[in-house]
């Protein structure tokens, strides 16, 4: 059943990058929203088949690959992957109904898209790290060419910087998971297997260092970033919802998956200090998005800051701030793919993104009312007005990390309200105010335009109102990370005492 | 060289549409699709007027010194489904009407500005005062206590009435401008202005009167001794207080009173329907949002078939109906203004032609700022 979610996608980019010339753009897109919606509603088929209550792996599927290499084909479900594997089933469907009808190179441009969900998809699922391995560089070939060909003015550049930095992310995980399974001493990149050795602390230190770094990158965190506003603003609107609703996602799952699955001794050691830069993150990330005139270089920076909760949240460690780690990078997913939709969404109207010379878009006649009221909506979700989806996340996060982290908490709580502050100003300059004459003469925004934002704000609102459906998945799953094979969990009081030490 | 027997050129900011006034034409600039706009939002603005006018005339009759007038919007026919109707915001917005008849009250002006402050008004107010609240001990004892909130409310009652009579007139005339377009009799911009200017002229002279009935008895309010008459007393002071001074709206737009962002003498106010901004932001002028919705309701097909080819489609047609209506506007004024020009503003002679210059450029200097040059744009 997994392995549907990951062919099926794969088979129809084929057919659809070979398909005829004669049909359109927009029968292309169609036909894209059809196959996506069908990977929509097979998610929530396994979501429904999907048993909570039961720790470890679901719906496993184990074919052996390359033996010699130790590679399999092995794929498995829990609470971890299933609400990020929807959220890239959904945002995917949403990114490709709201791709431009009349597209340059739709066939390549389709094809691409449902590559990347494969690769994301193959990413969440695989319980080999090479095959994971292989998942992760797959989606890095799709999203070059989405930024390098559908992307801005400076889409060269910035495909080539998100080229580089993610490759040479990739390169340190591939050390990483050499790395481990070598001092392992397995045959096999088996997910299981690993978690299962006895690795001393020294070893896992260097390795989880050089695998934080990698998905550091991925993330990003401070100061491996900078390819990420670019990346954002030469993307089009569709490829920036994916990637900062699931792409940026990849690097969290994998840091929960791997840096505390794999090396849960050194996390814990050196757990105070990824507080530390969970904090110097969200408040870098807080300010560079106050001085940004690029309404998409706001939103782009509001990613960093908040990507950086996860890592707090991670640190922390307990079955409370995990289950924060997965609710925030679901409450993430949703709200900046709904940011970036309706940044996307405000540029195909007025043409720009600037800050000082858009005003009064919220005008009932001739602005974006619809379009700004949603705007407004999502930046209170983000700030985390309760209510929505946002409060949700960041609530359990710093009621979780604070009595262990203190400090780094109270300065991510600051980096929470500095979110008010950026977007605020945002709103202000962009939204509020007689309209610019520079914009008096806005094109009608259309239901189509509208549709994809108000399903991505039901979710913000009914996941906010009702956070059970989000945490359910996850929350019995999520204390096996923990707790799993044998090993010591190492409780609050032990990593505290670790680290006076 | 120019002769000496020839009038200079204005240097005047606006002196285009100086010599637009003198060589016969308008405010606004002559073309057909001009024509058509403005007859169209006149049609749809006269029947809205019309309803305006009764609903003023009867909560002038009908609602008088009724401390709590829930149904003044109501005409007398009170029922659940005019009741959501009403609710439900799908209605005439008498409100505006109110808004201009207490735009008038305030500004002043005219000689029932000055009648109302007479005594002769304040002995009938009284008489009229008297009868509604005989043997009411109550009423009558906070009378005594406060004997100007009676007066000032049958001031204000008056000015219902006259507004009433004013819009009467001009709703009619609106009608009528349209009934001659559909029938090919109007075909430019000045033929529109010299429709309002007879219009004006033929009723200027027609009295003003309002009385009320209490008790089966009739009281004079305004007698038609007082003489109060059309043109000088409500269309003028109604063209000052409603198309030049106006209001300052609460919105989106805050003024600062102490700040001066507003001015200090009333006769300086610039917030009037020349000068209002089209985009609802609660700005300068009329309050595009009640206006415009009335009249969005009766726009002939044929301008319908114009708001449709913008590039919202009608998605902004308050807005379209706000441009088109100042256009309408300033036709208006200009008829006000040659209406009252010391001379026919097409004469040859010299000093009648610098004396009307005189007169033309005053009025320019208050058209500055207004959106003379938007609607002509």
């Amino acid at each position: 059943m997994l392995s549907a979610l990951i062919w099926i996608p794969f088979i129809a980019a084929v057919l659809i990058g070979f398909g005829p010339r004669s049909l359109d753009s927009r029968q292309y897109r169609s036909i894209s929203t059809i196959v996506s919606s069908i990977l929509l509603v097979l998610t929530i088929a396994i979501a429904v088949q999907f048993d909570p209550s039961q720790p470890g792996m679901q719906f496993t599927e184990f074919v052996p690959w390359v033996d010699w290499l130790g590679l399999n084909y092995q794929l498995g479900l829990d609470g971890l992957s299933l609400p990020l594997l929807f959220l890239n089933s959904l945002l995917t469907v949403i990114a490709i109904a709201s791709s431009s009808p009349t597209l340059d190179r739709p066939r390549f441009y389709y094809a691409l898209i449902l590559l990347l969900n494969v690769g994301v998809t193959g990413a969440f699922l695989a319980q080999d790290l090479l095959l994971f391995f292989l998942f992760y560089e797959l989606e890095i070939i799709p999203l070059y060419f989405l930024i390098a060909i559908w992307g801005g003015q400076r889409r060269g550049y910035a495909a080539t910087k998100f080229l580089i930095y993610t490759a040479v992310s990739g390169i340190l995980i591939l050390i990483a998971f050499l790395g481990v399974v070598w001092v392992a001493g397995t045959e096999s990149f088996d997910y299981e297997q690993l978690r299962s050795a006895a690795i001393p602390l020294k070893t896992q230190l260097p390795l989880l260092i050089v695998l934080l770094i990698g998905f550091g990158i991925k993330v990003p965190f401070f100061p491996f970033h900078t390819w990420l506003p670019d990346a954002h603003v030469e993307a089009s609107t569709p490829v920036s919802m994916l990637l900062a609703g699931v792409l940026l996602k990849l690097g969290t799952y994998g840091l929960l998956r791997f840096g505390i699955g794999l090396f849960l001794e050194a996390w814990a050691y050196l757990a105070p200090w990824l507080a530390i830069w969970a904090a110097v993150s969200a408040l870098y990330g807080a300010s560079c998005a106050i001085a940004q005139q690029d309404m998409k270089k706001v939103v782009a920076y509001s990613s960093i800051a908040h990507m950086a909760f996860v890592l707090l949240a991670a640190a922390a460690t307990t079955r409370l701030s995990l289950l924060a780690a997965v609710c925030q990078m679901v409450s993430h997913g949703l709200i900046s793919a709904l940011l970036f939709f309706l940044v996307g969404i405000v540029y195909k109207k007025a043409k720009t993104r600037d800050v000082n010379q858009l005003r009064g878009l919220l005008n009932p006649e001739r602005g974006l009312p619809w379009i700004g009221s949603l705007m407004i909506l999502g930046a209170m979700a983000s700030a985390g007005i309760p209510g929505m989806v946002g409060f949700i996340a960041e609530f359990l996060i710093f009621r979780s990390s604070f009595p262990l982290f203190p400090i780094p908490t109270l300065l991510c709580m600051v980096g929470t309200g500095l979110t008010a502050v950026y977007f605020l100003l945002m709103i202000n300059k962009v939204f509020f105010g007689r309209l610019s004459d520079a914009v008096t003469d806005l094109p009608p925004v259309r239901w189509g335009d509208r549709i994809p934002a108000i399903v991505l704000s039901l979710f913000i609102i009914v996941l906010g109102i009702v956070p059970n459906w989000m945490s359910r998945w996850s929350e019995p799953q999520i204390a096996s990370l923990v707790t799993d094979y044998g090993r010591p969990h190492v409780s609050v009081n032990e990593r505290v005492s670790m680290t006076r030490d | 060289m120019l002769s000496a027997d020839k009038i200079q050129p204005s240097k005047h900011p606006l002196a285009e549409y100086v010599h637009r006034l003198e060589s016969g034409e308008a405010l606004l600039k002559d073309s057909p699709e001009n024509v058509l706009e403005v007859v169209g939002i006149l049609k749809s603005y006269g029947i809205v007027l019309d309803a305006y006018s009764r609903n003023l005339i009867y909560i002038s009759k009908n609602q008088f010194l009724v401390f709590f007038p829930f149904f003044k919007y109501f005409n007398g026919d009170v029922n659940f489904q005019k009741l959501f109707r009403h609710w439900w915001h799908d209605r005439i917005n008498f409100e505006y009407a109110e808004y201009c008849m207490k735009a008038m009250f305030w500004h002043g002006g005219g000689g029932l500005d000055s009648y109302v402050d007479t005594p002769e008004f304040k002995q009938l107010a009284e008489a009229a005062i008297q009868a509604k609240f005989k043997n009411n001990i109550f009423i009558l004892g906070l009378h005594k206590l406060f004997p100007e909130f009676l007066p000032e409310q049958v001031r204000m009652m008056s000015y219902y009435s006259a507004l009433g009579q004013f819009w009467r007139v001009m709703s009619d005339m609106f009608m009528s401008l349209s009934d001659r377009y559909d029938r090919g009799e109007i075909k430019t911009i000045p033929q529109v202005v010299q429709h309002i200017l007879d219009g004006l002229v033929a009723d200027a002279s027609k009295p003003i009167t309002y009385a009320v009935k209490i008790k089966g008895k009739t009281y004079d309010i305004l007698p038609k001794s007082a003489g109060l008459t059309f043109l000088m007393d409500t269309a003028v002071p109604y063209v000052e207080a409603v198309f030049f001074r106006g209001t300052p709206f609460p919105g989106t737009i805050s003024y600062n009173a102490q700040a001066y962002q507003i001015p200090l003498y009333q006769s300086d106010f610039t917030y009037g329907a020349l000068y209002a901004d089209p985009l609802p932001i609660g700005g300068a002028g009329i309050p595009p949002t009640q206006l415009m919705q009335d009249m969005r309701h009766f726009i002939p097909e044929y301008l319908h078939a114009v708001f449709r080819k913008s590039k919202r489609n009608e998605d902004d047609l308050r807005v379209q109906i706000c441009q088109t209506f100042q256009k309408s506007m300033f036709c208006v004024t200009t008829a006000a203004i040659k209406g009252l020009a010391p001379y026919p503003l097409e004469t040859t002679d010299l000093e009648q032609q610098q004396a009307n210059r005189q007169y033309l450029e005053t009025w320019m200097n208050r058209l500055i700022t207004s959106r003379v040059e938007n609607v002509n744009g």
